[in-house]
């Protein structure tokens, strides 16, 4: 018969112990739940979710980095903008910027024409002028095999595509009968798609999301249109324009604004603050002068309105007290809310909740009070044999014999001390029996964080 | 009309399609039975209770392609045989184990009767096809199923490329018809994601229908006379019914929600991480990493992680309890409504399935004690579906909803932002390539069809909106990643393919038997 206790974190232990011995284990064992909660508390999770991604074992493919090329370059673009009264779901990218994988770095350092930074743009510029530019310096330049399968063939990614090739490259599964493979293990997801383009799309009322893609082809034929003394002061930038109502480009925009890149940029958020007004953006070069050359255009997006429409249809007609009566019972302020409470309201009551989940992966765990906590639990695991179609009983409870007579239980047992039971019965009716007393462990508990640290005192 | 109001009760089931022929054990299929057994299996099980007692109800459900292919699936549902079995096993010896506990011995025979009695359900009375299920209280008009996007893919951000709008709208209402052998009427749009001009989509695939979040229809244009307390007709002619967000809190909100009460289950303590390792590790994943069985036993208790043992009596009491003052609450505030209002108000409350019996264990019952009360001890209200409430007014005003989704913030933020932007360029270039594709092949052979088909299959699959969550909630980053990663890579050799002339059918055949939902679809929906 053995004996077994074990605390949740693992540590099984086989044989009998002096209760010190156990105590001070289990103070070892607070002392590395404490460090956990630290971990925790930084924001670090204390063992793998219930469903890890990529847990070793479980896909043949090694876990995936989880890497996106945009965001790294991105993250600067936002900055200028941000509201303080709307904490941005966006600040996570920064940070994610410390992590990223070499993949990322390297997308980082493939784009050197653009130059880091706009003020320094300048410079750069001059510079590239004096020299005729060999497309990226060698350093720079992957090894050749990055273009995508996606990609149609001949198209490169941007950085090392000067121009739409016509002449097709094999397809990347190599080999005279290409597609006989899986496609996922040598594929990799492109940086672009050899276009050029700008695709708008709404955020929320106030922010749309932009991303691009121009050649350097492009971008060169467009510097080539320029006097020389209109490049000195170049700029990408994003123009803005509102179009609310408007047919553009053949009618002017309302208003424009420009936003000058970062010449790393792919993708850019793009505070409009304009709820309800439509915008097209354009991605172009602007000289000192003010000359812009366009490089692409945009579809047109409307942000939505934010709050009650001034439209009332007189065959529907409400007033305004009504109307915010029934808004103040759809916002979850209930019956009986008394009308000045209504009248107060703010459309911002309706939306910060977020009431949804998203099925089985969706929400996370409430938080609670941290402090050391343990468990302590005895199993014992009775086994054993005898003639084949004998009855084994423990505790009055009758335990399966196997066919070759073995037999085997495990029990938890509660605080104590208690006595076990044993009774075998042969076919023929003769009967074996035994008494065992045995003592357990068994305590779980909680301790809030001060009451610990006065303890570890 | 003898009553003052009508609640509108909508469950919204989703799944992706987390189908892994390639490995014998997969993590992420287990989100598939754990639904089945917490969640879809409870859900028939009590509607089936209700109609044999005789209680008049109407609920609506929301059905996704994704999940209609898994539940209708025999490799899946052999495997969740399986993982039924497996969990049986445990209660089994759990039982053994705990005779000396009596309130954790109570708890195995607990688990172990719910499991049998799935197993004995999901065999000899679905027929190991839950869909069966829900067609016949369907057939028996208690349920009205609507339908939803093919992929759940969310609609306001694909709407860059329309074909991409029309096929997940497309693909959708065929699968449900499929599925249901009825037209839809209803449309859940995935997320609640309503863009001004999809109502025109739903409607000329016969959707009478959507739902959206409250302020979809309270910043419509011109104002809503009724708020969100009567449908709006949009533009086009197909209803929007707007969200309540009064009864919605009650059940979701983390703070003053139902599912948070002190004597409901505890989700985050399972013996799949309580227990000996080597006792448990039978029944863990292939990996044998620790995880959730499903086997809990220990209720929320408080803000602390010293849990006491569940209790599924007084848990039940309480379910009772809360539904009763789900009850009283709507019944105050229908009448509040009434005198604001020269007619009948109508309370919609949506809810993902998922919420119900699976994070809130006891919200099932919840649902069944509901609806008993609402037919036994009130006459306030009537449980209705949306459908329903044409019939008591049939005019309805005309605006322009508004922009909205039901997810955090109200609008895109949740799918569109730093973790997960760069997702766009991938899905939208794909979506256009396969346009492209389809237009130059109006007619084309047999197998160059079952190429076209299978890249509809894949933009489908890429643009699940579960991806770009995941990557936003951070939960299976790696997952979601790779679920993009292999569907653009499926998708890129099948457009090469598509292109050559001679087409290797082994190779297409690994692709269709990974990915196959959607068997009867055509690629020219993506033809412009």
């Amino acid at each position: 018969m053995a004996r077994r206790a074990s605390s949740r974190r693992g540590s099984a232990r086989p044989k009998r112990r002096k209760l010190s011995t156990l105590v001070s284990s289990l103070r070892d064992t607070a002392a590395s739940a404490v460090r956990r909660a630290a971990r925790v508390a930084k924001g670090k999770s204390p063992r793998p979710p219930t469903a890890a991604p990529a847990q070793p074992g479980r896909s043949s493919k090694p876990p995936l980095p989880p890497l996106t090329r945009t965001s790294v370059v991105k993250k600067p673009a936002r900055r200028p903008s941000f509201r303080a009264s709307r904490p941005p779901a966006s600040a996570k990218p920064a940070a994610r910027t410390a992590g990223s994988t070499p993949a990322q770095r390297r997308s980082v350092v493939r784009k050197p024409s653009r130059g880091p930074t706009v003020q320094r743009a300048v410079k750069k510029f001059a510079e590239r002028r004096r020299q005729p530019r060999v497309a990226g310096t060698p350093s720079a330049r992957p090894k050749g095999t990055r273009a995508s399968r996606f990609a149609a063939p001949g198209t490169l990614v941007p950085a090392e595509a000067p121009r739409r090739q016509a002449a097709a490259t094999p397809p990347m599964t190599g080999g005279g009968a290409p597609l006989a493979a899986d496609p996922e293990p040598s594929f990799s997801i492109p940086t672009g798609y050899g276009d050029d383009h700008i695709v708008l799309m709404v955020k929320d009322p106030w922010w749309i999301y932009a991303y691009w893609e121009i050649q350097q082809g492009t971008e060169r034929a467009a510097r080539a249109q320029l006097l020389p003394h209109e490049a000195a002061d170049l700029k990408t930038v994003l123009r803005v324009y509102d179009v609310t109502g408007v047919d553009f480009p053949a009618q002017s925009a309302h208003r424009s604004v420009d936003i000058a890149l970062s010449g790393l940029a792919m993708s850019w958020y793009i505070e409009t603050n304009a709820p309800g007004r439509s915008f097209i953006v354009e991605i172009g070069l602007l000289a000192n002068n003010g000359r812009f050359i366009l490089l692409a255009r945009s579809n047109r997006v409307t942000a939505p309105r934010f709050g009650p429409s001034e439209i009332i249809d007189e065959a529907w007609m409400t007033t305004d007290e009504q109307f915010w009566q029934l808004f103040g019972a759809a916002a979850g302020f209930g019956a009986g809310s008394s009308r000045s409470a209504a009248l107060n309201l703010s459309p911002h009551q309706l939306l910060s909740s977020g009431w949804s989940s998203s099925g089985l992966y969706g929400l996370q765990k409430p938080p609670t009070v941290r402090g050391f906590w343990c468990r302590v639990n005895t199993d014992v695991v009775i086994h054993g044999a005898t003639e084949p179609k004998s009855t084994v009983t423990v505790q009055g409870h009758p335990v399966e014999v196997r066919k070759d007579g073995t037999f085997g239980l495990r029990l938890t047992l509660p605080e104590g001390s208690q006595t076990v039971g044993i009774e075998v019965t042969s076919p023929d009716g003769r009967r074996s029996q035994a008494m065992m007393p045995v003592f357990a462990f068994a305590w779980s508990g909680a301790l809030a964080p001060q009451a610990q640290a006065q303890e570890r005192a | 009309m003898d009553r003052a109001g009508f609640l509108s009760i909508v469950l919204h089931t989703h799944l992706p399609f987390v189908r892994h022929p390639e490995h014998e054990h997969f993590l992420e299929e287990r989100w598939l039975y754990e639904a089945m057994t917490e969640t879809y299996i409870p859900l028939l099980e009590r509607f089936q209770r209700l109609c044999d007692d005789r209680v008049p109800f109407r609920i609506t459900m929301s059905f996704t392609p994704p999940l209609l292919a898994m539940l209708a699936d025999e490799l899946l549902q052999e495997r969740y045989l399986r993982h039924l079995d497996n969990l049986i096993e445990l209660t089994q010896k759990e039982i053994e184990r705990t005779r000396w506990l009596p309130p954790f011995h109570r708890l195995a025979l607990f688990y172990h009767h719910r499991f049998t009695t799935a197993r004995r359900l999901f065999v000899d009375v679905y027929h190991r096809n839950l869909v069966q299920g829900f067609r016949e209280l369907a057939d028996r008009g208690v349920l009205e199923p609507i339908a939803s996007g093919a992929t759940h893919g969310f609609l306001p951000l694909l709407d860059v490329h329309q074909p991409s709008v029309r096929a997940q709208v497309a693909v959708g209402v065929q699968a449900f018809e499929q599925a249901f052998g009825r037209k839809p009427v209803g449309f859940w749009l995935p997320e609640c994601g309503y863009h001004p001009g999809h109502d025109a989509v739903l409607r000329d695939h016969g959707i009478r229908y959507f739902l959206t979040d409250a302020h979809g229809v309270l910043f419509g244009s011109p104002r809503p006379k009724y708020g969100v307390f009567a449908p709006a007709i949009s533009p086009s002619g197909v209803a929007a019914f707007a969200r309540d967000l009064e009864s919605s809190k009650s059940v979701w909100s983390a703070e003053e929600g139902y599912p948070g009460d002190f004597e409901y289950r505890e989700f985050y303590r399972d013996v799949g991480y309580d227990l000996d390792y080597e006792y448990v590790r039978p029944h863990l994943n292939g990996d044998g990493s620790r995880l959730n069985t499903g086997v809990k036993y220990y209720r929320i208790t408080g803000k602390t992680d010293d849990k006491q043992p569940y209790d599924p009596d007084r848990a039940l009491n309480k379910a009772a309890e809360h539904a009763g003052n789900f009850l009283f609450n709507r019944q105050q505030q229908i009448q509040h409504l009434r005198g604001v209002m020269d007619r009948a108000p109508l309370i919609v409350s949506p809810y993902d399935a998922e919420l119900f019996g699976h994070w809130w264990f006891e919200g099932p019952d919840w649902l069944e004690f509901l609806i008993r009360k609402v037919h036994h001890d009130q006459q306030t209200f009537s449980l209705v579906a949306p459908s329903d409430y044409f019939r008591h007014y049939p005019t309805n005003q005309v605006l322009q909803p508004s922009m909205s989704t039901w997810g955090s913030g109200g609008y895109n933020d949740v799918w569109v932002n730093g973790t997960n932007d760069w997702i766009y360029r991938h899905l939208h270039k794909m979506a256009e390539r396969m346009t492209e594709t389809a237009n130059a092949f109006p007619q084309a052979d047999p197998l160059r069809r079952r190429v076209l088909n299978q890249m509809a299959r894949e933009v489908l699959l890429a643009q699940s909106s579960d991806w770009a969550f995941i990557l936003k909630t951070q939960t299976h980053t790696a997952y979601a990643y790779r679920r993009i990663h292999d569907h653009l890579a499926r998708f890129s050799a099948l457009h090469d393919a598509s292109r050559q002339s001679d087409i290797n059918e082994l190779w297409l055949s690994g692709i269709e038997s990974r990915d196959n939902l959607f068997p009867s679809i055509d690629y020219r929906v993506y033809a412009t």
